[in-house]
């Protein structure tokens, strides 16, 4: 066992793939599971993988500052292309010379292609091989976004990685016909989005696989997608409607058939379990909206689970948010930077002051950030394995009530969790 | 030998104030003048300035790391009210405050409680500011507070108690008032609030306190005829026995009746809970010789300025402060508050300046002619008195609850070729955001698609 993880090790030496505005370098391979750990150099830094992606969605991280999302080590985040587009729209990103400079972030950028927030507006969306329609709110008049609107748009932004418009199902779609045509018409428009996109030299352009809960057809989808070659590639339409099962099926599925030497994203996920198991399954990245809207709602993330600073308990509690957490509000008093703020003060304004929900926001990211820094010292270590005992343990401290969708997925790739 | 002196000054266990220079030569009349006030281990405040008013312990959207960073604020004013509500799910349970943990970094329990840099000069008082008037009116030993759960009892033992626990650098004893802005109190209500403040302060200075709390005794909001016994106690007794440290004044306008017959009394550093709505005001009760304002933060909302240094102006772009607002992103309101606070601080610095050079007075006169007293209504006024301008009811299941009312409808008949697309859950992705007031073609020209022809 030792020798082959080791011989294993061996064959893994630093390899790593460029692109025009992208390099992707593997820096680590855990022996045991398919998690793997990269630097990933964008026009505007270089970022670890694995990475969790804050969003901020209209060009701000709910109530931080620029300066204080640097500050949590953050160094790529999401900008919501369909919000941007409303406020404040195409030409102003123009006049200011994109978002980067509008939002004052000299770090990376990652926006979506736009499309998924107009499809989420239910039945108010139709999508066509032209592109999505939709009626104008107020004035009602049918509009169409294309890809090549989506592209213009993104160019405008200039986000470092670019999203193509996809035909996004919800995975749970019953019919296979529709299914097969979204995943279908999704290859069309990367080819399109492809076609319009004007800064390839500057502006990274990630596909996005579609295919629903069909392994044979997420499969074929990873063909047509890989052979279009864009420089990093997303798994999409896993958002929480599927079973968790199904849901690690599909990344288990598709990162098989990956080439290995560039990026894989896997979007909208961000509770803890998820990203660590989707580590373990070969993925890289994340993004979500929930560490921070939770945060609004008096949610702490820690390691022993989600805790509510509402309730009752914590009223009197003057320890940090979090023992051990190395954010701001948290880290020891001695310790530069160090905020001193207590579980009792985020109860007192929960819900009450804005200033509640932007320390607990401070606090959820550095935690997201930081379970993916941990995860990526232990891969290079070769101890994930270990961690990702470590990390469920911290959540089911009674060693038994695991959810068997993460038993059973880490056992797909190596870990058996009831093992310890 | 000087050295030797000075080294056993117990100056570090003392608020010191210096007056500098004012605008007339004698020191004690009614008028602008400079200073420096200082407490052990805050950062001194050059006088006239303000101090900044917190709700729920905290400036409002404004977290300690900026207040640090980007604020030149130097004092803060807190009030009890905020701190003791009775929880409704354990009665008992005595306010958290009293018992949080002091460390170097947060060297009282009202700094570390809420999370104060300890350079901040802290001021208590019972009441917000402005104070809400309660319905049930205040009794011989007590005052009525309005808090998070309601209306309750506040007694002068309590109070008593709460300052000597948190330990402000100034605290403000307990007065009898109204509270009411509109109506001033008949003679016959005026008389008493001015026997149960007098009753109340007897009591406090009779009270042990801690030595690192001073005393600001209040100055109600009644002519001095009405209160001259309670004026001359604090000028007679507890001036030269060096419990008072300080006036906090309700009504800057008895001043100069102040200056007339208890003149000795303006040697001590003087506050003004008037809490002015524009800086006409603020310059008239710096002129009459108040040393702290405590502005009312509709005052300072001033247009984003090409010169100012500010984080919020030096380091974002006009149109992303402006996005941020009409977005309504809660970083809009942050900086805002920063660029807010910037313009107090050059207000004052400014004020500072002209009475060290002799010509506040004219420049007073100036600012009144060329500046309207209205000021216009800012879009930075905060958006709820005790709150949280997002989603304050329900929990996270509301949380996809649409504030606006929808501005999309269906697209009807699915017509020929086209697909419908399905409804998405919303569970883990970014809320969708409803657009106001956007045509078709105002989305076109933002480059959120075309509009179609039929
Ligand atoms: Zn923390
Ligand atoms: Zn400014």
């Amino acid at each position: 066992m030792g020798m082959w993880a080791t011989a294993r090790r061996m064959a893994s030496t630093t390899r790593s793939a460029s692109s025009a505005a992208l390099t992707f370098e593997l820096v680590g391979k855990c022996s045991t599971t398919r998690a793997r750990a990269s630097i990933l150099t964008l026009p505007h830094g270089q970022v670890n993988l694995p990475i969790f992606m804050p969003v901020a969605t209209q060009a701000s991280l709910k109530g931080l500052t620029p300066e204080q999302l640097e500050a949590t080590g953050c160094r790529l985040c999401l900008n919501n292309t369909y919000h941007l587009g409303l406020k404040p729209g195409q030409e102003v990103l123009d006049a200011v010379g994109g978002a980067h400079k509008f939002q004052g972030w000299s770090h990376n950028l990652l926006t979506d292609s736009g499309g998924f927030q107009m499809v989420s507006l239910l039945k108010l969306a139709n999508v066509t091989e032209e592109g999505v329609r939709f009626l104008s709110p107020h004035d009602g008049s049918p509009m169409l976004l294309t890809p090549e609107h989506s592209m213009s748009l993104q160019n405008s932004i200039g986000s470092d990685i670019m999203m193509q418009l996809d035909d996004v199902l919800v995975t749970t779609h019953p019919d296979k016909a529709r299914m097969r045509e979204a995943m279908e018409r999704s290859v069309r428009w990367l080819d399109r989005c492809i076609a319009a996109h004007k800064y390839p030299e500057r502006q990274n352009l990630f596909c996005i696989i579609q295919g629903g809960l069909d392994l044979e057809m997420r499969r074929e989808c990873c063909r047509e997608m890989v052979a279009r070659d864009t420089p990093g590639i997303a798994i999409g339409g896993l958002s929480g409607g599927e079973a968790k099962d199904d849901f690690c099926k599909v990344v288990a599925t598709c990162t098989e058939q990956l080439p290995e030497l560039k990026p894989r994203y896997v979007m909208g996920i961000g509770y803890p379990e998820d990203l660590v198991v989707s580590v373990a399954l070969g993925a890289d990245m994340f993004d979500c909206v929930w560490p921070t809207r939770t945060a609004r709602f008096g949610n702490a993330i820690t390691k022993n689970g989600v805790l509510n600073m509402k309730r009752e308990m914590y009223a009197a509690d003057f320890g940090p948010i979090e023992e051990g957490c190395g954010c701001q509000c948290c880290r020891p008093a001695d310790q530069q930077g160090s905020l001193g703020i207590t579980r009792a003060f985020i109860h007192h304004n929960a819900a009450k002051e804005t200033v509640a929900a932007h320390l607990l926001t401070l606090h959820n990211v550095w935690y997201q950030l930081n379970l993916m820094r941990q995860a990526r010292e232990a891969i290079i270590a070769d101890r994930f394995p270990a961690f990702v005992n470590e990390f469920f343990g911290g959540l089911y401290p009674d060693g038994q009530s695991y959810p068997s969708w993460a038993v059973n997925a880490l056992r797909g790739v190596g870990i058996d969790l009831l093992e310890g | 030998m000087t050295v030797d002196i000075e080294a056993q000054e117990p100056e570090s266990t003392a608020m010191r104030f210096e007056i500098l220079s004012s605008a007339l030569k004698e020191g004690t009349s009614a008028t602008a003048r400079i200073g420096r006030l200082a407490f052990p281990g805050r950062r001194p405040i050059d006088t006239p300035n303000f101090i900044a008013v917190t709700s729920r312990g905290t400036l409002p959207h404004v977290t300690p790391d900026n207040i640090s960073k980007h604020l030149q604020v130097s004092g803060a004013y807190f009030s009890l009210e905020d701190f003791v509500e009775k929880s409704q799910q354990n009665l008992s349970r005595p306010p958290p405050i009293f018992s949080a943990p002091t460390s170097t970094t947060h060297p009282t329990p009202l700094h570390s409680f809420t999370g104060t840099p300890s350079h901040i000069t802290t001021l208590l008082a019972a009441r917000r500011l402005p104070a809400v008037p309660s319905p049930i009116g205040n009794s011989t030993k007590s005052i009525s507070i309005f808090t998070n759960t309601g209306f309750q009892n506040l007694s002068t033992t309590e109070y008593l108690s709460a300052i000597s626990t948190l330990q402000p650098d100034i605290s403000i004893p307990l007065a009898d008032l109204t509270n009411n802005t509109t109506a001033t109190p008949t003679s016959k209500r005026a008389l008493r609030m001015a026997e149960r403040t007098d009753e109340w302060i007897v009591d406090w200075f009779s009270s042990p306190l801690s030595p690192s709390t001073t005393t600001f005794a209040p100055v109600l909001p009644i002519p001095y005829p009405i209160q001259w016994e309670y004026l001359s106690r604090l000028a007679e007794d507890y001036l030269p026995s060096h419990q008072l440290s300080g006036l906090a004044i309700h009504d800057p306008d008895i001043l100069p009746d102040l200056s007339t017959h208890q003149s000795s009394l303006l040697s001590l550093p003087l506050l003004s809970l008037s809490n002015p709505s524009n800086p006409h005001q603020i310059l008239r009760h710096i002129s009459l010789g108040i040393d702290l304002s405590l502005p009312n933060f509709k005052t300072a909302v001033s247009p984003l300025s090409e010169g100012c240094s500010c984080y919020a102006c030096a380091s974002h772009h006009r149109a992303y402060v402006h996005h941020l607002l009409q977005a309504r992103e809660m970083l809009g309101w942050t900086l805002l508050q920063v660029h807010n606070h910037a313009v107090l601080s050059q207000f004052f610095s400014g004020i500072q300046t002209t009475i060290k050079n002799g010509t506040f007075e004219r420049e007073r006169i100036n600012f009144s002619r060329v500046y309207d007293p209205e000021m216009p209504a800012g879009v930075g006024e905060r958006p709820r008195a005790r709150g949280y301008q997002y989603m304050s009811q329900g929990g996270e299941e509301n949380a996809g609850k649409k504030r606006n009312k929808p501005a999309w409808r269906e697209l009807g008949p699915t017509a020929e070729g086209e697909t419908p697309v399905e409804e998405v859950p919303e569970t883990t992705q970014t809320p969708v955001q409803v657009p106001e007031g956007d045509g078709a073609k105002e989305l076109q020209e933002k480059g959120l698609g075309e509009v179609v022809k039929e």
